[in-house]
């Protein structure tokens, strides 16, 4: 029944999310090839020729932009709330008097927000497939896996740091604030100085993307992943830390 | 020993810096009764009872309940196998409806009586499908007392239990306290209401600035503490009433007033022998021992 709570917890702002987020990426793809067909007659003539190859690349990857801007905003309001949210509330005395263990809380918590973050990556760009795939756009599975893949595999560290912040910050919008500035914050500075440890550039695709052909490299950055991801572990456990040694 | 108390505390302290909320308790709640703890606003009442469910930690001090380790994050899991609370703001998730509520907190007990629940959903006359956050106060104060006498726990610590609800709803709540502890649940309830305390407890406790007060049974109260109240032609220096058991003296012109934990029987043969008037012994309420005892502290 933990589950179940934590799914009544955040079921409003998920749906909301990954309903936002399909929608975009749906007009945007579709819009694309509205305009493509408006422009250019006929229409299957133009879609077939490399020059439009290489723009509908291009579109995806513009697509994947966006979808990551959408997407960490999404994740990060998703990890809002917790025990730090609920002793503001009020309700942690309620949750804390469970006979279940703070770790476990928290557990149930993370799991269900990486169930949802993997849903609101995977969906927006599985509709771009159908939708692309219907109207014979080149699009491969192998390259909406890649970027389904460097947006979770990468991004799940901004939804780590969410659930960081929140453990740590009692304040209903303080949380998500400070994270959303967090996340530029380190974006200015990596781009700046750091520019390879750039977490953005990796979820976006700017790493691995050939600027000719706008297709995803084959070797994907698994170095950047592994190392983000193990920075997403590494700051979900000292979230559980904080909330085992944090009193309400 | 341990086994025949519910709460057993050993120099329970909290502090908040250098603000010691909680100061060196030591309460000994037996099983089987009604306990009432007492106190003013801030007296410490709910910081104690948030220690004793590991809600915060000691700063000093150790303390068990139902035989567990209060400090102890895996005997605090089990004891609370075993004990219902209510909070002193009757925190419900406003998100879920009153019957995901219930269906939640069902989940994790197994002392859970779906009889009892269906029951008190019916008198209650809680709607079933409303969101908790559209329910009056009364209303979740009910759902949060349903939630905890739907189960058969070893041991009930409740924290205001009585607030927010209506005379009826106060009466059903004062039967379940008498009907539970019949039953063998041992009751630990935090009040302001001295009317109820009265009515149900066996046992109080007054809690004043984080240090206990009083530990005594209620018939102890009623059979010991006395209100003296005497006449003199020239009242007696306040000291001359100063002996064990006398907790205060008040002088206004020619009246004297004695409280008396006990000894009232001395303090009459003294204002006799001071040449009094008049001497009136009457017993005293809770409300006036609860009064007189945080006054003089």
């Amino acid at each position: 029944m933990l589950w179940y709570k934590a799914w009544l917890e955040t079921r409003s702002r998920f749906l909301t999310s990954l309903a936002t987020l399909t929608m975009f990426s749906s007009i945007f793809v579709h819009h694309a090839l509205y305009i493509a067909c408006m422009n250019t007659l006929p229409c299957s003539e133009e879609i077939k020729s490399s020059e439009w190859r290489s723009e509908f690349h291009r579109l995806l990857f513009i697509n994947q932009q966006y979808v990551v801007i959408m997407w960490i905003l999404a994740v990060v309001l998703l990890a809002m709330g917790g025990l730090v949210r609920e002793k503001a509330l009020g309700t942690s005395s309620l949750t804390l008097t469970l006979p279940v263990s703070r770790a476990r809380l928290m557990r149930v918590r993370v799991a269900m927000g990486v169930f949802q973050a993997i849903a609101l990556g995977v969906v927006p760009w599985v509709s771009v497939f159908v939708i692309s795939s219907r109207a014979r756009m080149p699009i491969s599975i192998t390259q909406v896996g890649s970027y389904v893949l460097l947006l979770i595999g990468g991004g799940l560290v901004y939804f780590a740091m969410a659930i960081l912040i929140s453990s740590l910050i009692t304040g209903e919008y303080t949380a998500p604030a400070l994270t959303f500035g967090v996340v530029l914050l380190a974006a200015m500075l990596f781009d700046n100085w750091l520019r390879r440890f750039n977490v953005w550039r990796l979820v976006t695709g700017d790493f691995s993307i050939d600027r000719n052909t706008f297709l995803l490299s084959k070797h994907l950055p698994w170095p950047g992943i592994l190392a983000s991801l193990s920075a997403a572990a590494l700051m979900l456990l000292a979230s559980v830390m904080a909330v085992q040694r944090r009193e309400f | 020993m341990t086994n025949e108390l519910a709460i057993l505390t050993h120099g329970l302290t909290k502090s908040y810096g250098h603000d010691e909320v909680v100061r060196g308790l030591d309460l000994s709640i037996g099983r089987n009764r009604i306990t009432a703890f007492l106190g003013r606003n801030g007296a410490g009442k709910s910081t104690t009872i948030k220690m004793l469910l590991g809600l915060i930690r000691p700063t000093a001090g150790s303390g068990t309940v139902l035989g567990k380790q209060i400090s102890d994050a895996k005997q605090n899991r089990e004891m609370r196998k075993r004990v219902a609370y209510v909070a002193e703001d009757k925190p419900l998730y406003s998100y879920m409806t009153v019957e995901q509520t219930i269906n939640f907190a069902r989940s994790f007990y197994s002392d859970w009586r779906i009889d009892v629940e269906k029951r008190l959903l019916l008198d209650s006359e809680l709607p079933a499908n409303r969101k908790v956050k559209s329910l009056s106060k009364g209303m979740r104060t009910k759902l949060a007392l349903l939630l905890a006498f739907a189960r058969r726990p070893d041991l009930f610590i409740l924290d205001e239990p009585s607030e927010g609800l209506d005379p009826v709803g106060i009466e059903y709540l004062l039967r379940t306290l008498v009907s539970s502890s019949a039953d063998g649940v041992s009751i630990f309830f935090s009040s302001h209401q001295i009317a109820e305390v009265e009515r149900v407890a066996d046992h109080i406790c007054i809690l004043e600035k984080g240090c206990l007060l009083m530990d005594a049974s209620v018939d102890q109260v009623r059979h010991s503490y006395r209100r003296i109240d005497m006449v003199f032609p020239t009242p007696p220096s306040e000291r001359d009433f100063r002996i064990p058991g006398v907790e205060s003296v008040k002088t206004a012109g020619h009246q004297m007033s004695v409280f008396a934990s006990r000894n009232a029987e001395e303090v009459v043969e003294r204002a006799h022998s001071l040449s009094a008037v008049s001497v009136e012994v009457a017993p005293v309420g809770l409300r006036d021992v609860f009064l007189e005892t945080v006054r003089e502290n």
